[in-house]
C-alpha cells in the first residue's frame, strides 16, 4: 500500500512538471486563436463576397476534419513540402510545439468565429440605433456598445470552447510533444501501471478545467450587469480616456 | 501494424501467467498435431498479408519447411500484435511467429523456440549529418560477450561520445528501449513514435539525428528511392537487451511442441534453408549459430549466453 | 503526378480499397459510439431528473469528469486499463481469461462513454424545455408513465434535441479519428499508415481531410432533413 502510493507520488510529480507544456500550448493557441476570431468575425459581416467567402471556407475546413488530423497535416506534411523545409520557415515547422499550437489556432479560431458571430447577431439592433442616434460612428460604437454586449453574450459559449482547447491540447502527445499525457504516456512504456497514471493525468486535466471555469464563471457574474447585485466599481477615468 | 502495445500486453501477460496451468498437450513425435500459428501479416519482410489475404514472407516460408519437418498439420492466421499473447494463453493459437525477439523480459511470459534467424540492430542517419561519419561503421557487437572484448568496450564509449546530445527516434515499447536506457539514455534524447511510419518521416525530415532499429527493417527502407538522404552508420548491436535472436512464442507447459520444433529448426539451420529463406527475403544471412549440444532443447536458451544457467567461461 | 494517381488507385499498389474501407469503418465506429452514448445519455439524464440521491450525485460526477478529461485520455485508459480490468474480473469470479477486447469495441465504447456526457445534457434540456403543466395533465387524464414518454416527451425532446444531436454527431466523428492510436483501422489510422510507408504525407492527409469533410457534409445535411422532418408539424 506504502509502495503503491510512493508510486503514485512520483509519477504526479512527473506529471506536474509537465502542466507548463500544456498550459503554454492552451495559452499560445488560445490568444492567437481568439484574434484570428475576431478577424474572421469581421469578415463574416463583411460587405464584399471575397472576405465572407474566405470565413465561410475557413469555417467548413477546419470544423469539417479532426484537429488530430490538422496537426499530422501541419505536422509530417508540410516538413515535406520543399519551401518550407529548406525554407526559413523550418526553424519554426520542425517545432512540434509550434505545430501544434498553429493547429489548434486555425482551428479553434473557426469554432471561436462561430461564437462571435452568433452573439453578433443576437446584439440588440436598439443599443446599435441608440449608439448611432448619439453620434457614434465605426470604431467607437464597436467599442462602446457592441463589443461590450457581444462579450456578454458571447462569454458563456467561449468559455466551453476554453475547456474544449484544454482537452485539445493532450493531441500534442500525438506529435512527440511531452505534455501531461505524452508524458503520462512515457510513464507507462516504463512501468505497466496503466490505470494509477492516467487517473493522475486526468485528475490533472480536471483540476485545470475546474480552475479555468471558475476563473470564467467569475468574470462572467463580474460582466453580467443586468443581474450585479450591487453597482459595479466606478472603472478608473485613465483607462477611459473621453474621445 | 501496432507495435505500440508490446509492453503493455506483456504486462497483462505476466499477470495471464499467473495463472494455473493448463493440461499439457502430450503427444508422442510421430503422431501428427494439428497447431494454429499467429502471425501479423503486416511486418514486412517476416510476414505480409496479400490483398487477396494469403501469407507470405520469410516466416510462412519457412514454417513451410519446419512443419513439414515436425510432422504438424500447421494453420497460419493472421492476428493483431495487440492480442497475440492474449490469444495464445488462450488457446486460440499455439504458436507466435511474428519476428519475436527473445529477451529475457518476454521470457518471463513465453516459452521459446531456439531461434531461426538472428538480426542486428543498426542506426540509419541523414547523410549530410555529422553522425554520418560515425566510427566503427559495421562492427558487430555482441552485447552478450564474455569477457567483454576490449574493442567492444572502446566501440560503446566511442558511441556514447558521438551521440551525446543527439536526437534519437524509435518505435514506442521497442525492443530497443531497455539497450537504450542502460547504455545512451543518460546522454541523448530518445523520441517515441506510434508507428515507424511517422518515425521514418521524422528521419527525413530531419527532425530527429538517428534512429535505431532492426536490419531487415531499415535496409529495404534505405533502398526505396525516396530514402536515398539516408545512409547506415556506426556500429551493428545483437544480444544482451537486444534479445538472442527470433524465436517462436509458445506457451511455458507446451513443451511437447516446444521440442518438435526445436528438433525441425535445428536441422533447418543446419542443412542451410534458413540461409537460403533469409537471402530471398532480408537479402542477407541471418542464421543463427545454434549450441552444438545436440538434443538440448531448453526453449530460448541458444543464443551463446543468453542461457540463464549456463556457466561462464 | 501520375505517381499521385497511382498511389491514390484502385491498382496493386493503391491505397483507394483501403482508405474506402477507412471510411465505412469511421462511420461503424461513429455510429456505434453515438448509439452507446444515446442509451447511456438518456439513462443519465433519467438518474439526473428522477433517480434518487446517490444516483443523480453519481451521474452528476459522470458528466464533470467525462466532459473534463481529454477525449485521447479516456480512449488511451480504456484501450490500455480495459484488458487489466477485465482480466481482475475474470480472477475475482473464477472465469476463464476471455482474451483482449477487440479495438473496436474498445474505441466505440470510449467514445460513446464521452458522448453520452454530453447527450445527457442535451436530453435534460430537452426535458425541461417541456412545460411542466402537460405532465400533469397527462397524469390527470390517467397516462401511464410510459405513455407519457411516448406520447409527450418523446415527440417534443426528438424536436428541440435534434439539431443538438447533430452537432454531438459531428463531434463524434472526429473523436472517431483519436481511435487511431489504438491501431483501428478507421481513416485517420489508414491515412497514417499510407503516409508513413509511401512517405507522402501531404498527399494521403489532404485526401483523408477531403473524405472527413464529404463525410461531415453528408451528415450534416440528413441531419438538417431530419430535422425538418421532426418540426413538420410547425410549419404551415
Amino acid at each position: 500500500m506504502g509502495e503503491h502510493l510512493t508510486f503514485i507520488g512520483s509519477v504526479t510529480a512527473q506529471l506536474v512538471r509537465a502542466v507548463p507544456v500544456t498550459l503554454l500550448i492552451l495559452a499560445v493557441s488560445g490568444v492567437c486563436a481568439t484574434v484570428l476570431a475576431t478577424g474572421l468575425t469581421a469578415m463574416s459581416v463583411a460587405r464584399s463576397p471575397l472576405p465572407r467567402l474566405i470565413q465561410r471556407t475557413w469555417t467548413f475546413l477546419f470544423r469539417g476534419t479532426p484537429l488530430i488530423l490538422q496537426i499530422f497535416m501541419i505536422y509530417y506534411g508540410f516538413a515535406m513540402v520543399p519551401w518550407i523545409r529548406h525554407g526559413l520557415l523550418w526553424a519554426a515547422f520542425r517545432d512540434p510545439v509550434f505545430c501544434t499550437c498553429l493547429a489548434m489556432t486555425c482551428c479553434c479560431s473557426a469554432y471561436i468565429a462561430e461564437i462571435f458571430r452568433g452573439a453578433l447577431a443576437a446584439v440588440p439592433r436598439g443599443e446599435i440605433e441608440a449608439g448611432r442616434a448619439c453620434g457614434m460612428t465605426g470604431f467607437l460604437l464597436l467599442r462602446r456598445v457592441i463589443a461590450p454586449s457581444l462579450i456578454r453574450i458571447a462569454l458563456p459559449s467561449y468559455s466551453n470552447e476554453i475547456i474544449m482547447m484544454t482537452k485539445s491540447t493532450s493531441l500534442a502527445s500525438t506529435i512527440t510533444v511531452l505534455d501531461i499525457t505524452g508524458v503520462a504516456q512515457q510513464v507507462i512504456a516504463h512501468s505497466y501501471r496503466t490505470l494509477d497514471v492516467f487517473c493522475a493525468a486526468a485528475a490533472l486535466y480536471l483540476l485545470i478545467n475546474a480552475t479555468l471555469s471558475t476563473l470564467l464563471t467569475a468574470l462572467e457574474r463580474r460582466l453580467d450587469v443586468d443581474r450585479a447585485p450591487t453597482p459595479l466599481a466606478p472603472i478608473p477615468p485613465t483607462l477611459e480616456p473621453l474621445s | 501494424m501496432s507495435k505500440t502495445l508490446r509492453g503493455a500486453v506483456l504486462g497483462l501477460a505476466v499477470l495471464l501467467s499467473q495463472e494455473t496451468g493448463h493440461a499439457t498437450d502430450v503427444a508422442p513425435q510421430d503422431t501428427p498435431r494439428t497447431v494454429v500459428i499467429g502471425t501479423e501479416g503486416a511486418f514486412p519482410p517476416w510476414n505480409i498479408t496479400r490483398p487477396d489475404g494469403t501469407l507470405i514472407g520469410f516466416e510462412p516460408d519457412l514454417l513451410q519447411v519446419l512443419c513439414q519437418r515436425a510432422n504438424l498439420r500447421c494453420q497460419l492466421v493472421a492476428q493483431d500484435w495487440d492480442g497475440m499473447i492474449g490469444a495464445l494463453q488462450a488457446h486460440k493459437i499455439d504458436v507466435i511467429a511474428d519476428a519475436l525477439q527473445i529477451t529475457p523480459a518476454r521470457k518471463a511470459v513465453l516459452a521459446f523456440s531456439l531461434p531461426y534467424a538472428i538480426t542486428t540492430g543498426v542506426f540509419v542517419t541523414q547523410k549530410d549529418s555529422p553522425l554520418a561519419r560515425m566510427a566503427n561503421r559495421g562492427l558487430v557487437l555482441d552485447l552478450d560477450a564474455s569477457p567483454t572484448p576490449e574493442r567492444q568496450t572502446q566501440a560503446l564509449s566511442a558511441l556514447r561520445e558521438e551521440l551525446r546530445g543527439k536526437t534519437l527516434g524509435v518505435a514506442i515499447s521497442s525492443t530497443y528501449d531497455a539497450f537504450l536506457d542502460k547504455y545512451l539514455a543518460d546522454v541523448i534524447t530518445v523520441k517515441s513514435y506510434r508507428t515507424m511510419g511517422e518515425r521514418d518521416l521524422d528521419l527525413l525530415s530531419g527532425r530527429i539525428d538517428l534512429t535505431l532499429d532492426d536490419t531487415t527493417y531499415l535496409r529495404p527502407l534505405l533502398a526505396a528511392p525516396d530514402a536515398q538522404d539516408l545512409v547506415l552508420v556506426g556500429p551493428e548491436l545483437i544480444g544482451g537487451e537486444l534479445g538472442a535472436g527470433e524465436g517462436f512464442g509458445l506457451r511455458q507447459d507446451d513443451t511437447a511442441l516446444a521440442e518438435r520444433l526445436n528438433a525441425a529448426i535445428r536441422s533447418a539451420v543446419e542443412d542451410g534453408t534458413v540461409r537460403r529463406l533469409s537471402l530471398k527475403w532480408f537479402k542477407a544471412d541471418a542464421t543463427p549459430t545454434l549450441d552444438a549440444r545436440p538434443g538440448d532443447a531448453h526453449p530460448g536458451d541458444a543464443h551463446p549466453g543468453a542461457a540463464a544457467g549456463s556457466p561462464q567461461p | 503526378m501520375m505517381d499521385d494517381l497511382t498511389l491514390l488507385g484502385f491498382g496493386p499498389d493503391g491505397w483507394a480499397p483501403l482508405l474506402l474501407k477507412g471510411c465505412l469503418l469511421t462511420l461503424a465506429v461513429s455510429a456505434t459510439s453515438m448509439a452507446i452514448g444515446t442509451v447511456l445519455g438518456v439513462l443519465l439524464a433519467w438518474a439526473r431528473l428522477k433517480g434518487p440521491g446517490w444516483l443523480r450525485r453519481t451521474a452528476l460526477v459522470y458528466g464533470v469528469v467525462l466532459r473534463g478529461v481529454p477525449e485521447l485520455l479516456v480512449i488511451l485508459l480504456l484501450y490500455f486499463g480495459l484488458p487489466s480490468l477485465i482480466l481482475s474480473l475474470s480472477e475475482t469470479f473464477g472465469w476463464e481469461a476471455p482474451g483482449l477486447p477487440p479495438p473496436f469495441l474498445v474505441g466505440s465504447l470510449s467514445v460513446g462513454l464521452v458522448s453520452a456526457a454530453y447527450q445527457a445534457e442535451i436530453f435534460r434540456g430537452g426535458v425541461g424545455a417541456i412545460p411542466r403543466g402537460q405532465f400533469e395533465a397527462a397524469r390527470a387524464m390517467g397516462f401511464s408513465d410510459l405513455l407519457c414518454f411516448h406520447r409527450i416527451v418523446l415527440p417534443q425532446v426528438a424536436r428541440v434535441v435534434l439539431p443538438a444531436l447533430g452537432n454531438v454527431w459531428q463531434f463524434n466523428l472526429k473523436d472517431s479519428a483519436l481511435i487511431a492510436v489504438t491501431g483501428l483501422s478507421e481513416l485517420m489510422r489508414t491515412s497514417l499508415v499510407a503516409a508513413g510507408s509511401t512517405r507522402h504525407p501531404f498527399l494521403f492527409f489532404g485526401v483523408a481531410m477531403a473524405l472527413y469533410l464529404v463525410l461531415t457534409t453528408l451528415s450534416s445535411t440528413a441531419f438538417h432533413y431530419g430535422g425538418r422532418y421532426s418540426n413538420r408539424w410547425d410549419r404551415g
